[in-house]
């Protein structure tokens, strides 16, 4: 172990190049005017408009973290108590949301609710949901009901069924029965996937800029339209220095509530679901589960056909024509390179991403979860900031750090990948993470004791071990390099124009189809992605 | 073969301290460190593997100091409480991996994996994976692994404790034989006091972060030199006395002891010391327990509680026809006088 803490100085390094002395850039452009200034910082807040949208970040945060919970409940109770034929199918059904990128997402949601959508013209009326608070909430939901499945089940198989039936011997039933005793159980399971939401729907970018109209901007968008559009640089960072504050206070709570869960979790006690065959489908119990399953697919599927459907319908009719333009060598003028560069540099990006972020992810859990030194309590908080960090914060930053020498980075492809690498980080170190937890320490005891070196017994026993969790968290870090867009956006040169850059071009020249030809190979590329994690079948979440 | 030391050991670990003044284990010894939960008998056992480093003090294999060492090299055979066999490799594959760190060849793997395999019992096993195997044939696996290596030492951490009685017997009398046949080296640690007596050589009893006292079981058990020790192991008496020119006073009656000390004293005897005789100290019988073939008796003597145990077909009187008041002799040899 001696030797081996060479290995720290690449995430340290890493981390703080590309992640830290951009934040210090950051804070430095909001709160510096050749000396120390509150300047920006008020000029922000006492303007209504930027108050405003600082209000409303937060109330559709909140208003997507409950129509999740709501959503998401319903599922974490059927999944805890039932097994039924097609759970399985319905289980993997919840695992799309997680590949799909938001910017097709968002494309299905204009597809189904817009004036034309399928969704307006099946029910005739158009329920204004598009541009609107409402196409917000619902794309946010889409994103985070399955997290709340997963981590309110897998507490609710955990409850000690004693418990229940000795309230029930004490005469509690029926909903005084859920609230005294079942519910406080699940509370840590509630809370910890409703922060997981609320941080995700706070720093989301893609959804508010595509669906939310010029009416409902985030925090998120108000720093992207402040730098893009009015290069007002002081006031873009101190929007996200109120952003970064924010979120690393909802960060901590996060952190705090995953504990408990985690703690809950360890609770042995696991009641096996009731068994449902086909005629107990048909009482009502049943045909309850059958609607919820069928709206869970619906939602989720709908948006993914309509982009299937719009991509093959060219002028009125079935035709391969969308993907014929798309797949033409030639130079689009809407964003400045061909397709297939595109779907060349996304797939370069990708693929370098996986790496650089897998290898910051094992080295960092692999010290986080077996070594022990002073000062340890910091490296955990300094490692797991990043997933505080929005992906506009993360573009900003770059662009104030590595304009200029020693480190001119930028226009290079390279500092795309590395703000990939920082935003996809944390959720591959969660994965490996989860893998290493469950490795006994005295596995490697075994092999040193019996001759290996530290490093041959990493190799030989502990890595093939983690093997499953590394590939899910590659495949993770593979799937948000090719869906994201924010960073990428600030960073890139028409050159290294991705599949998602392309995509909100053609929604910003309003060419549908050809944004959903795009997003079917996008569809694609995800899907294989979501296989390959279907397949090895790690708990990702 | 090799001679263990441990000398002058400090180990702190937050609040908890362990404490090693000196521990020996001799060439071919089977000892064992004996004590409850949480009296760092692992962590000394894990000293010696070289997974924790002392603060101080010194571990020495044949009279050199080996706390630099690390546990790669130092030729140790471990078997946990939980196995710790490789769930990804075959039964193969995890007794071979030793020898693969080692370099043999091929066919030596092959012979010396057979000839393991053979020495446990597993014949026939090698293409199994672990979650294939019931606890017993896994702790066998372990076993195996652990002694293929040739190790000069065998550090066995409660190995049994995670299996049934029935099982758990049969495999300590394995370990023992296997042990007696390779004449190796072999620290055990165990809280089961039962299974310590069983197999030992001798035992370090343990308590909070230090030894209390080694010996072999029959010393340990009639002759303890602490009271944690008399009452770790089995049922004891132990009685406030006041010596006087060897013998023990309580209240107007006395005990025959060899000791030479004078003055308040603590004396220990077993249960099955007490004698009932005709002559002797008057004890009130407050109670007795039946169990086969044998009587628990729960006496009083002048507001001290002691018990004697007794076969069935020795008492003096019939059971139904119990006196209130019996007299007990206990000789001489039999009782230890307390530090």
């Amino acid at each position: 172990m001696r030797g081996a803490k060479i290995i720290l100085i690449f995430p340290l390094i890493f981390l703080t190049l590309f992640f830290y002395l951009p934040l210090v850039s950051i804070i430095h452009e909001g709160l510096w005017d050749n000396g120390f200034t509150l300047k920006y910082l008020i000029e922000v807040l006492s303007s209504s408009y930027h108050r405003g949208i600082i209000l409303f970040t937060i109330k559709q945060a909140l208003g997507s973290t409950l129509l999740t919970l709501i959503l998401g409940l319903p599922g974490a109770y059927i999944f805890a108590k039932y097994e039924f034929p097609g759970k399985r199918f319905l289980k993997a059904i919840l695992t799309v949301p997680f590949v799909m990128p938001s910017i097709m997402v968002a494309l299905g949601f204009i597809l189904l609710f817009g004036k034309q959508g399928f969704f307006t013209q099946l029910i005739g009326r158009d329920l204004e949901i598009l541009y609107n608070w409402k196409a917000i909430l619902l794309a946010h939901a889409f994103y985070n009901f399955p997290v709340v499945v997963r981590m309110v089940s897998s507490l609710w198989q955990r409850v000690n069924p004693h418990y229940e039936e000795m309230a029930m011997s004490l005469g509690a039933r029926g909903f005084t029965l859920f609230r005294k005793v079942t519910l406080p159980m699940l509370m840590p399971g509630i809370f910890a996937s409703s922060m997981l939401t609320f941080i995700f729907c706070f720093l989301s970018f893609s959804i508010p800029l595509i669906l939310g109209g010029y009416k409902y901007a985030t925090i998120e968008v108000d720093i992207f339209t402040s730098i893009m559009t009015l290069l007002n640089f002081k006031v873009g960072s101190a929007l996200a220095i109120i952003q970064i504050t924010l979120s690393f206070i909802f960060m901590y709570f996060y952190i705090k509530s995953l504990d408990l869960y985690a703690k809950a979790e360890e609770q042995r006690i696991f009641r096996t679901p009731k068994k449902l065959d086909f005629k107990e489908l048909l009482s009502l119990r049943g045909l309850l589960i059958i609607f919820y399953s069928l709206i869970v697919f619906i939602f989720i599927i709908s948006p993914l056909l309509a982009v299937l459907y719009d991509s093959l319908i060219y002028q009125g009719t079935f035709s391969l024509e969308w993907y014929r333009r798309v797949f033409s060598k030639r130079y689009n003028p809407i964003f400045g390179a061909s397709t297939m560069i595109a779907i060349r540099n996304s797939l370069l990006f990708g693929f370098t991403t996986i790496i650089l972020s897998t290898l910051l992810a094992l080295i960092v859990a692999y010290v986080l979860h077996r070594w022990q030194f002073k000062g340890k309590n910091i490296f955990d908080t300094l490692v797991m900031l990043p997933l505080g960090s929005s992906a506009i914060t993360l573009g900003l930053g770059y662009i104030r750090t590595f304009h200029k020498p020693p480190l001119e980075l930028l226009g290079t492809w390279y500092l795309i990948v590395f703000a990939h690498t920082i935003i996809a980080y944390p959720f591959v170190l969660r994965a490996i993470s989860a893998v290493l937890k469950k490795i006994r320490p005295n596995l490697k005891e075994a092999a040193l004791s019996l001759g290996a070196k530290e490093w041959k017994a990493f190799l030989r026993v502990e890595l093939p071990l983690a093997l499953g969790g590394i590939i899910v968290g590659a495949i993770f870090a593979f799937a948000m390099s090719i869906a994201e867009l924010g960073a990428t956006y600030m960073l890139y040169q028409p050159e290294y124009t991705t599949i998602t850059i392309a995509i909100y071009r053609f929604l910003g020249a309003r060419q549908w189809g050809s944004a959903s030809a795009l997003s079917v190979i996008l569809m694609v590329i995800s899907a294989i992605s979501f296989i390959i994690i279907e397949r090895i079948g790690e708990e990702i979440w | 073969m090799v001679k263990v030391e441990l000398r002058n050991i400090l180990w702190i670990q937050g609040d908890f301290k362990l404490e090693i003044n000196r521990l020996e284990v001799k060439e071919g010894e089977f000892l064992t460190l004996l004590g409850p939960s949480g009296c760092g008998k692992t962590s000394t056992l894990r000293i010696i593997a070289g997974f924790e480093k002392p603060d101080k003090g010194e571990v020495i294999f044949n009279d050199k100091v080996v706390n630099e060492i690390p546990p790669y090299e130092r030729n140790v055979g471990i078997v946990f409480q939980d196995y710790a066999l490789f769930p990804h490799m075959t039964v193969f594959k995890n007794i071979s991996f030793g020898l693969e760190m080692r370099g043999f060849s091929k066919e030596e793997i092959k012979r010396k994996v057979k000839w393991a395999l053979e020495l446990v019992g597993l014949s026939g096993f090698e293409n199994r994976y672990p979650e294939q195997l019931s606890g017993g044939q896994q702790q066998r696996v372990a076993l195996a692994r652990a002694l293929v290596i040739e190790p000069e030492l065998l550090l066995l951490d409660e190995p049994l404790s995670n299996l049934d009685a029935k099982i758990r017997e049969r495999l300590r009398g394995e370990i023992k034989r296997i042990q007696r046949e390779l004449k190796i080296t072999t620290i055990y640690v165990t809280h089961d006091q039962e299974e310590a007596m069983a197999i030992s050589d001798r035992i370090a009893v343990m308590s909070i972060g230090r030894i209390e006292q080694v010996g072999e079981p029959l010393e340990l058990y009639y002759k303890p030199k602490t009271e944690f020790v008399a009452k770790f192991l089995g049922l004891s008496n132990i009685l406030e006395v006041e010596i006087k020119g060897k013998k023990a006073f309580v209240d107007d009656y006395f005990l025959k002891v060899e000791t030479t000390r004078e003055g308040k004293a603590k004396i220990f005897f077993r249960p099955e010391s007490v004698l009932i005789s005709k002559e002797g100290i008057p004890a009130k019988v407050i109670g007795y327990e039946l169990l086969p073939g044998r009587i628990r008796l729960k006496l009083e003597i002048s507001g001290q509680e002691i018990i004697a145990e007794r076969f069935l077909n020795e008492l003096p009187f019939e059971v139904h026809a119990m006196p209130d008041v019996i007299k007990i002799e206990i000789l001489p040899k039999d009782i230890t006088v307390l530090k």
